[in-house]
C-alpha cells in the first residue's frame, strides 16, 4: 500500500468482472447439466444444449480464467520489477475491451455463429477482437518487465512471458479462415489437418492458458503467503524449459484412433507420458515448500486452497497421461470421463489457486482484511465437495458405458445398443446436477464474503500487511 | 543470461514452442489430404448438403455427436466401417467432435429412410422415448436463401449449377439437414462391401415356444422396431408387419442384415440371438395365447 | 539405417544435449546463489 504509484485500481476491476464472468460460466454449466437430463429444458432456437456449451465453455476459460490471469498478472508484474504498470491508459482499454469481447463472444454464440472448434468457437471477428486485446495485455506485461527495478526475474516472470507467447502463436494459427460473411467463415484447413491444427490448439490451450498462467499464480501466491520462498528456484527453471518444449507435441492425443498419422500419434502419447516429470517438478517444488511449514494447512486457508490446488494439478497431469495412452484412450475416449477430467483442472487446480489468489489480493488493493475466515472455510469445503461428487460420479460413468460399448456377447456380436448404455447415465448425470450445484453455492458465499469484505471490511492495520493471509 | 533478459527469454522460449509445432502441426502437411489420401468417389458436398452441415455446425450438434469411427471392433460393430482420412478433404472445419452422448453419425447416411430423420429431429422422444436429444422441428419453419448459401459455395470452391441453386428455393432448413444426415460417409461403398455374411445353418432355436416366454421380447421390439413398425405393428415409416408371410430364416435375414435400399436398417449388432427372439416375436406373438 | 533413422536419432540427441547442458548451466556450483536469489528477492517487494 506504500508505494501509492502501483495501479490497484485496475486490479480490483479485473478481479470484479472475472468474478462476474465465472458465476456465469458456472450457472450456465448448471443449466447444460439440466439439459442433459430433462431435455424440455431446450428452448430454442437460441437456449439450446448445443449452443449454452460452448457459452458455459468460453465463460469459464475466458471469462472467469483469464480475466483472473489479467487480474492478477497486472498485481505481479508490478510487485516483481518493483515498479508500476508501464500504461495504466492501456490497462484501463484492456479492461473495458476484455468485457466487450466477453460480452460480444456470448452473444455471437447464442445466435449460432460458431466455428465448432472446441474453445475456439468465436467467429473470426470477435477472433479479431480477442487478438487486439491480447497483443495490448502483452504490451503493458512485458514493458513493465523491460522497465524492471530488478534484474533477476522471479519464475512467474517466466511462465507469464511463455504463455502470452504461446497463447498468441496457438490461437492466431487456428484462427486461420475464409469469411464467407460477416459472421462465417470457413476454416483454412481441412479434414484431418484441420483436426491436427485444432488439438494443436486446444491441448496447448490447456498448456498456455490453464497450466502456465496458474502456475505462474501459485509459485508468486504460495511464498508470498507462507512467508518462506519456495523450495528451489532452479527446479522451477528446469521444469519451466521441460514443460514448454514438451507441450506442444501433445496435441494428437486427442486424436487416438482416429485418421491422423499413427507417428503424429505416436510421438503425443509417448510426450504425454514424459510430461509427468516437468508438472511433478512443479508439484514436488510446491510440496517441498512446505517443509516445516505444513502447520499453516491447519492455522492458514488460503495454504489449504493452494496446496489443495497443486495437488489436483498432480492428479490432473497423472490422469492426462494415462488418457493419453492408446489402449487407456479406445476405453474412455468420448465418454463422460472426460469431462470429469477436464473439471479436476478447471474446478479444482485453475479455480482453487484463483480462490486463493483473490482472496491474497483483496486486501492488498482495498486495504480492508478479509470479511469471515470462517465463510472462506466453507466455500473451501463446498467447492471442494462440489468437484469431488461432480467429478467421481462422472468418472465411474465414463467407465460404466465404456465396459457396455465394449460388451460382446459370445458370438461375436454386441451386447448392448447405444441406447441400453446411454440410459444409464441418466443417475450419474442427475448427481452432476447435484455436484454442481453445491459448487455454484460455494460461489456464492464467495461472492459474498468479496462483496462484504469491500463494503464492510475492518481497515487493514498496515504493518500486518506482509504476514496477512494468516489467520 | 536470460534470467535477466527478457527479450532473449521470450525469443528462447518462442524457439522451444516451434520445435514441437513445426514436427507434429506443420510437418503432416506434407502428407496429409495429399494424392495418397485420395479415395475415389469422395466428393464434395452439394448447396443443399453443405448448408444442412452449416446447420449442423450453428446447432452445435457436434457437442453430442462424433463423426469418426476408430479401427476398433466395438466402434465398427456398431457404427460401420472405420473412418479414413481421404472421406473428410472437403470438411472445413472437421467435425470429428470429442463426446459420444448421442451416438457416432460418421456412417448415418443410407442408415434410416428420410422420413425416419423428418420425424426423429422433430421430436427425437417419440421416436427414442428416453433421447435427450433436444427437439428440432423449428428448422422445417426456416426457408433456405439461395443468393447466401451459392455465395457460400464459391467461397468453398465447391462446383454447383444453376438449377441446383434455384431448386433451394422453397426448401426448408429441415430438409438441408436431411440431406447432410443421408451424404454423411456414404462416399465409399461401405455398406455393400460389409454385406453381413450369416455363417451356418440358420435354425429358429426358439421354434415353437409358448406366447408367456414370448411376452418379454416385446420390449425388444418396442425399442428397436416400434419406431417405424408402428407399437402393434401396424406400420408407420415402414410397413405393417405380417410375419406370416415370410420363412424364420428369411425373416432372420431381413432383420440380420437389413433392406439397404428400402430403408430398413441392419439389426446384425443386436447379435443372433435377440434377432431370432425378434423373429418370433413378429412371427409369432400376435397370433395370442391359443398359439 | 537410412537417412531419415539417422536424421531421427541425431535430432533425439541433439535435444536431449540441449537439456543436460541446460540443467547442468543451472545447477552448476559456480550459479547456486545466483540461481536462487531470485527467490528471496520477491519475498521483499512490498
Ligand atoms: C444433448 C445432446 C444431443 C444434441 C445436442 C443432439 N443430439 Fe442427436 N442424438 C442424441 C442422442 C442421445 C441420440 C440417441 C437417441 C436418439 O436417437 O434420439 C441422438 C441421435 C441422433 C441421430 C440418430 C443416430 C442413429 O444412428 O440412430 C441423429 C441422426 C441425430 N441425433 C442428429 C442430430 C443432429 C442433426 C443434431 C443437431 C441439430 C443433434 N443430433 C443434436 C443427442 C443429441
Ligand atoms: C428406420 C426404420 C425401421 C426400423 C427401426 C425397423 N424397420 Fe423394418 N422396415 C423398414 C422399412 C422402410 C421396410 C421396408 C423395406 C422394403 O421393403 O424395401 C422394412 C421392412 C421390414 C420387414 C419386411 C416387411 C415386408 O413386409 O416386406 C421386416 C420383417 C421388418 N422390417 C422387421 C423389422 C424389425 C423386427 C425391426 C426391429 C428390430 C425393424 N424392422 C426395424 C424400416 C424400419
Ligand atoms: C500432463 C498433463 C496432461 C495431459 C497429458 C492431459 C491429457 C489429456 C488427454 C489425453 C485428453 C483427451 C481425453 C479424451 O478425449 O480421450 C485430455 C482432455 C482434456 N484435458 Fe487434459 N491432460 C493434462 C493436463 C490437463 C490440465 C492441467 C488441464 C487443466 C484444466 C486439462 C484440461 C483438459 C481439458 C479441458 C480436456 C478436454 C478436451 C476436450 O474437449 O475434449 N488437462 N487431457
Amino acid at each position: 500500500m506504500e508505494n501509492r504509484a502501483y495501479n490497484y485500481a485496475i486490479v480490483r476491476s479485473f478481479v470484479t468482472w472475472s468474478v462476474i464472468w465465472g458465476l456465469v460460466a458456472v450457472l450456465v454449466g448448471v443449466i447444460v447439466s439440466l439439459q442433459m437430463v430433462e431435455p424440455d429444458l431446450n428452448f430454442p432456437p437460441y437456449l439450446t444444449f448445443g449452443r449454452l456449451r460452448p457459452i458455459h465453455t468460453n465463460a469459464g476459460i475466458y471469462g472467469w480464467g483469464v480475466g483472473v490471469i489479467f487480474a492478477t498478472f497486472l498485481y505481479i508484474v508490478q510487485r516483481l520489477c518493483k515498479t508500476p504498470l508501464w500504461s495504466d491508459k492501456l490497462a484501463k482499454f484492456q479492461l473495458w475491451f476484455f468485457n466487450a469481447t466477453i460480452i460480444a463472444s456470448a452473444v455471437t454464440l447464442l445466435l449460432g455463429y460458431t466455428t465448432s472448434k472446441e474453445y475456439h468457437e468465436m467467429e473470426w471477428p470477435i477472433d479479431v477482437m480477442i487478438v487486439i486485446l491480447w497483443v495490448a495485455f502483452a504490451i503493458n506485461i512485458v514493458m513493465t518487465i523491460l522497465k524492471r527495478k530488478d534484474e533477476q526475474m522471479y519464475i512467474s516472470l517466466w511462465y507469464m512471458l511463455a504463455a502470452i507467447i504461446g497463447v498468441a502463436i496457438l490461437f492466431t494459427v487456428n484462427a486461420a479462415a475464409v469469411p464467407a460473411s460477416l459472421f462465417k467463415s470457413y476454416s483454412a484447413y481441412a479434414g484431418t489437418n484441420d483436426a491436427n491444427v485444432e488439438w494443436w490448439f486446444g491441448h496447448n490451450a490447456v498448456a498456455m492458458a490453464l497450466t502456465a498462467p496458474p502456475l505462474a499464480m501459485f509459485y508468486y501466491f504460495l511464498p508470498k503467503t507462507t512467508g518462506v520462498p519456495i523450495y528451489s528456484h532452479r527446479l522451477s527453471i528446469t521444469a519451466f524449459w521441460s514443460l514448454i518444449f514438451m507441450y506442444l507435441w501433445t496435441g494428437a492425443h486427442h486424436l487416438l484412433w482416429t485418421p491422423v498419422p499413427d507417428w503424429i500419434q505416436t510421438l503425443a502419447m509417448g510426450f504425454s507420458v514424459m510430461l509427468i516429470a516437468p508438472s511433478w517438478g512443479s508439484v514436488f517444488n510446491g510440496y517441498l515448500s512446505m517443509n516445516g511449514q505444513w502447520h499453516q494447512m491447519r492455522e492458514n486457508y488460503l495454504v489449504k486452497y493452494l496446496i489443495l490446488g497443486i495437488t489436483f494439478y498432480g492428479l490432473q497431469t497423472l490422469q492426462g497421461p494415462m488418457q493419453a495412452i492408446r489402449t487407456f484412450s479406445a476405453f474412455i475416449h468420448y465418454t463422460d470421463w472426460v469431462p470429469a477430467h477436464i473439471h479436476m483442472g478447471t474446478m479444482g487446480w485453475v479455480s482453487m489457486i484463483s480462490f486463493a489468489s483473490i482472496y491474497f489480493l483483496i486486501p492488498r488493493i482495498y486495504g480492508r482484511e478479509v470479511y469471515s475466515i470462517p465463510l472462506a472455510n466453507l466455500q473451501f469445503w463446498l467447492i471442494l465437495v462440489g468437484q469431488l461428487i461432480w467429478s467421481i460420479s462422472l468418472w465411474i460413468a465414463g467407465v460404466l458405458q465404456a465396459g457396455m460399448w465394449n460388451a460382446m456377447n459370445p458370438d461375436g456380436s454386441l451386447t448392448y445398443t447405444f441406447m441400453e448404455t446411454m440410459v444409464e447415465m441418466y443417475p450419474y448425470w442427475w448427481a452432476r446436477v447435484f455436484g454442481g450445484l453445491i459448487y455454484m453455492a460455494g460461489l456464492v458465499v464467495f461472492i459474498y464474503n468479496l462483496y462484504m469484505t469491500v463494503s464492510k471490511g475492518k481497515p487493514l492495520a498496515t504493518q500486518t500487511a506482509s504476514v496477512e493471509g494468516r489467520a | 543470461m536470460w534470467e535477466k533478459k527478457p527479450v532473449l527469454l521470450i525469443v528462447l522460449a518462442t524457439g522451444v514452442i516451434l520445435i514441437g509445432t513445426i514436427i507434429t502441426m506443420v510437418l503432416p502437411f506434407a502428407w496429409v489430404n495429399t494424392e495418397a489420401d485420395r479415395i475415389e468417389g469422395v466428393k464434395p458436398y452439394s448447396a443443399l448438403q453443405q448448408e444442412g452441415r452449416d446447420i449442423y455446425i450453428r446447432e452445435g450438434c457436434n457437442n453430442c455427436h462424433t463423426q469418426t469411427v476408430r479401427p476398433l471392433v466395438s466402434d465398427v460393430l456398431r457404427y460401420g466401417d472405420y473412418s479414413k482420412s481421404g472421406e473428410f478433404v472437403y470438411d472445413r472445419p472437421f467435425l470429428w467432435g470429442s463426446k459420444r452422448t448421442g451416438p457416432d453419425l460418421a456412417r448415418l447416411g443410407g442408415k434410416y429412410p428420410d422420413a425416419w430423420h423428418y420425424q426423429h429431429m422433430e421430436s427425437p422422444r417419440a421416436m427414442v422415448p428416453k433421447s435427450n436429444m433436444p427437439d428440432y422441428g423449428w428448422l422445417s419453419a426456416n426457408q433456405l436463401d439461395p443468393q447466401v448459401i451459392q455465395h457460400k459455395m464459391e467461397t468453398l470452391g465447391f462446383p454447383f449449377t444453376a438449377e441446383e441453386i434455384n431448386a433451394l428455393k422453397g426448401k426448408t432448413e429441415m430438409d438441408a439437414m436431411v440431406a447432410y444426415m443421408q451424404k454423411l460417409g456414404s462416399d465409399i461403398p461401405w455398406r455393400q462391401n460389409a454385406k453381413t455374411e450369416i455363417v451356418g445353418d440358420l435354425t429358429n432355436p426358439y421354434a415353437g415356444v409358448g406366447h408367456a416366454t414370448m411376452e418379454p421380447w416385446e420390449e425388444l421390439y418396442q425399442q428397436n422396431c416400434a419406431a417405424c413398425h408402428g407399437e402393434h405393428m401396424e406400420g408407420v415409416i415402414g410397413p405393417e408387419l405380417i410375419g406370416g408371410d415370410y420363412d424364420d430364416e428369411v425373416l432372420f435375414e431381413i432383420i440380420y442384415t437389413g433392406i439397404a435400399d428400402g430403408g430398413m436398417p441392419s439389426f446384425s449388432n443386436l447379435g443372433t440371438d435377440k434377432v431370432w427372439k425378434l423373429v418370433n416375436f413378429v412371427k409369432y406373438y400376435h397370433l395370442g395365447e391359443g398359439h | 539405417m537410412d537417412l531419415g533413422s539417422l536424421l531421427y536419432l541425431g535430432v533425439t540427441f541433439g535435444l536431449f544435449v540441449i537439456f543436460v547442458l541446460i540443467v547442468m548451466r543451472t545447477y552448476s556450483r559456480k550459479r547456486k546463489d545466483e540461481g536462487e536469489i531470485a527467490k528471496y528477492r520477491m519475498l521483499d517487494d512490498d
